[in-house]
């Protein structure tokens, strides 16, 4: 026990990890008693949440710090032992890292579970009600419920068969496919995935339209950022880079060493990303980094109000 | 007798005026029609390219490589290009693979029907399949990205004992148990991390395992610029950009990097890069950069052509108001 209460053994079969791998139990406990402290939250006054909250964020910011600070075992082997103090906070830290990060992975994935909380709770109530365009609240829903059950009956469908049945409907041509894998197929691949690259490919005609209503020739720095996008733009195209620097052989006549060879268009392209883009991305990062570390430490010491006290 | 107003406009205000749907009805078929050709376009491929073609095909053989997919298909003009020419470099060499995601829920079920085409390819091709548990396996979809990064680069065997994917017996299983994770206790034992993504994810994998193994990234032009610092500061060892990433991958695996042909001489003067890596003859190499590359062409010019004019018409019309 002790510092080794976080390090990964083996388990024994248990109702909550079953030997053919059954985790409901754990998982239906851990919703009662994620529920259970959910509503103690709630129905706590906001003076008392402010601190658990506050005091939640700087433990789960510590361990991260002191990950960053205390040296971590190298090249470590399962059955290495810590000699000293020193080395037992190092191993405990390198074995708590799977446990925070599986936390952080559950907290994400209830983010996205509130998500669909709030849009079903918004879009229901809106059915309810019939407020205007229910109708498209009818398809959201509709199709958000459509699509759960379709993936799990794919994904339950196939647990339960053995591998020469599942190899056998992996050979049938589509149009022979059994409903649960057509049905899947229709609706991930069919409809979502399809209407996701319609959705973005909706982009390029913006981007055309506003190209031509606003890169004017305003200003000087318009003019050269105008001048720059078009040469970059242009050195992605191998046709116009060929003709281009063929024209520049042309001046050069072939010799390696001209000085004119610096006018090719991939050259230009090189110069233009090396020496102007990329630093200034650089410097952009730099900001954005400091940015984010202040803001960090603003949320991990419980400075930011929002935080922790509405 | 008053003439009516749009006969009396001036050319500068005409040209400043053209209708949006012209102009989308211009991108629909400039992007369309060069579908239906199918040219090899002259190109020189990048050195962040090249030295992505040459990290991949000097992976040993039947090594482990993680690939992190993080696209859908919102980004498979550039993405998918991408993912197939490095799964066919990947399955021609033999090397195992894991793949996992950060980014999208859909990011797994888009790479493994990705993966069924491939497959199917192989075989029509009389390869050998690609299977399932024994060649690849899936780790599945991890929403908290920076946390996965820091246990991936802490232990592998913790990072992923919660994974699960079906066996050849289609038992699910600990991915620990599949041939493809033998061996690999830490994020090092890997030959390469591989990162195939249309979002940050890439920096985030960067920031906690770089210093760990081998990376190598195929991101969208757009995540390209800012990708760009972590290849020049030797942090990823290869990166491929955008459409002409895909088109320079292509083109490295059906003519080699300064790889001379029978007659002796080289596709392409690639004149920083000089490592030569050797082609892929009689496969499928050209495919989807091939095919996208002349809209590329296309519907840049068709932008440059729009900005022209749109610049000529300000001019003209500033002439007149001088005037």
């Amino acid at each position: 026990m002790g510092w080794n209460l976080l390090a990964q053994t083996a388990t024994e079969p248990s109702f909550f990890n079953g030997p053919n791998g059954t985790i409901w139990g754990w998982i239906a406990g851990t919703m009662l008693v994620g529920f259970a402290i959910l509503i103690g939250l709630l129905y706590m006054p906001a003076q008392g949440r402010k601190y658990v909250i506050a005091g939640f964020t700087f433990v789960c910011g510590l361990f991260y710090v002191l990950l960053w600070l205390v040296p971590t075992p190298h090249d470590r082997n399962p059955d290495d032992v810590p000699r000293g103090k020193v080395e037992e906070i190092s191993f405990w830290l390198s074995d708590a890292v799977n446990v925070f990060g599986g936390l952080s992975n559950i907290l994400v994935a209830m983010l996205l579970l509130l998500g669909v909380f709030s849009l079903a709770r918004i879009h229901i109530a809106k059915i309810i009600k019939q407020q205007k365009d229910w109708v498209f609240s009818v398809c959201l829903i509709g199709a958000m419920v459509l699509i759960i059950i379709a993936g799990y009956n794919k994904w339950l469908t196939e647990l339960n068969m053995d591998p020469a049945q599942l190899e056998a409907i992996g050979k049938l041509e589509p149009n022979a496919w059994p409903f649960y894998k057509k049905s899947q197929d229709f609706l991930f691949d069919g409809l979502l995935q399809n209407m996701d690259a319609a959705m973005f490919s909706v982009i390029a005609f913006y981007i055309l339209s506003a190209a031509y209503r606003a890169f004017r020739v305003r200003s000087v720095e318009a003019t050269i950022l105008l001048a720059t996008a078009l040469l970059v733009m242009m050195s992605l195209l191998g046709l116009v880079t060929l003709y281009w620097n063929m024209g520049v052989d042309l001046i050069t006549r072939g010799d390696p060493a001209s000085f004119w060879n610096n006018l090719k268009l991939k050259e230009i392209a090189d110069f233009i990303g090396s020496s102007f883009r990329a630093p200034g991305l650089r410097a952009i990062d730099f900001g954005i980094g400091v940015g984010a570390l202040a803001m960090a430490l603003r949320l991990w010491l419980g400075l930011e109000r929002a935080g922790g006290s509405n | 007798m008053a003439m009516p107003e749009t006969t009396n406009k001036m050319f500068g205000e005409k040209l400043l005026s053209i209708p949006r749907w012209i102009w989308f009805v211009l991108v629909i078929i400039l992007a369309t029609i060069p579908q239906f050709v199918s040219i090899t376009i002259p190109n020189v491929p990048e050195d962040s390219s090249a030295a992505l073609y040459k990290e991949l095909m000097t992976l040993p053989e039947g090594s482990t490589v993680i690939v992190q997919t993080d696209w859908t298909k919102s980004t498979q003009g550039e993405s998918r290009g991408q993912f197939d020419a490095l799964m066919r470099i990947l399955m021609r060499k033999n090397i195992k693979f894991a793949f996992m995601s950060v980014a999208d829920p859909q990011a797994s079920e888009v790479a493994r029907n990705a993966l069924k085409e491939l497959n199917a390819e192989r075989i029509k091709d009389g390869d050998r399949e690609y299977k399932r548990w024994e060649d690849y396996v899936s780790l599945g979809y991890f929403p908290g990205a920076e946390g996965k990064g820091k246990e991936i680069g802490e232990s592998m065997l913790d990072a992923f004992k919660a994974s699960k994917d079906k066996d050849q017996n289609n038992v699910e299983r600990s991915v620990l148990e599949s041939p493809v994770m033998k061996g690999i206790e830490k994020v090092g034992d890997l030959s390469a991390f591989i990162v195939v993504t249309a979002s940050k994810s890439i920096t985030i994998a960067l920031e906690r395992l770089q210093d760990k193994v081998k990376m190598l990234g195929l991101v969208t032009g757009v995540m390209g610029p800012e990708t760009v610092n972590y290849y020049t500061s030797n942090q990823l060892k290869g990166l491929s950009i955008g459409l002409k990433g895909v088109y320079d991958m292509e083109t490295m695996m059906e003519y080699g990097a300064n790889y001379p042909d029978s007659s002796g001489k080289n596709f392409y003067n690639m004149k920083k890069y000089t490592d030569v890596v050797p082609n892929w003859p009689g496969k499928k190499n050209m495919d989807r950069g091939t095919k996208y590359y002349l809209t590329l062409h296309f519907t840049i010019g068709l932008m440059i052509i729009a900005v022209i004019i749109g610049n000529i018409g300000v001019l003209l019309t500033r002439k007149k108001g001088n005037e």
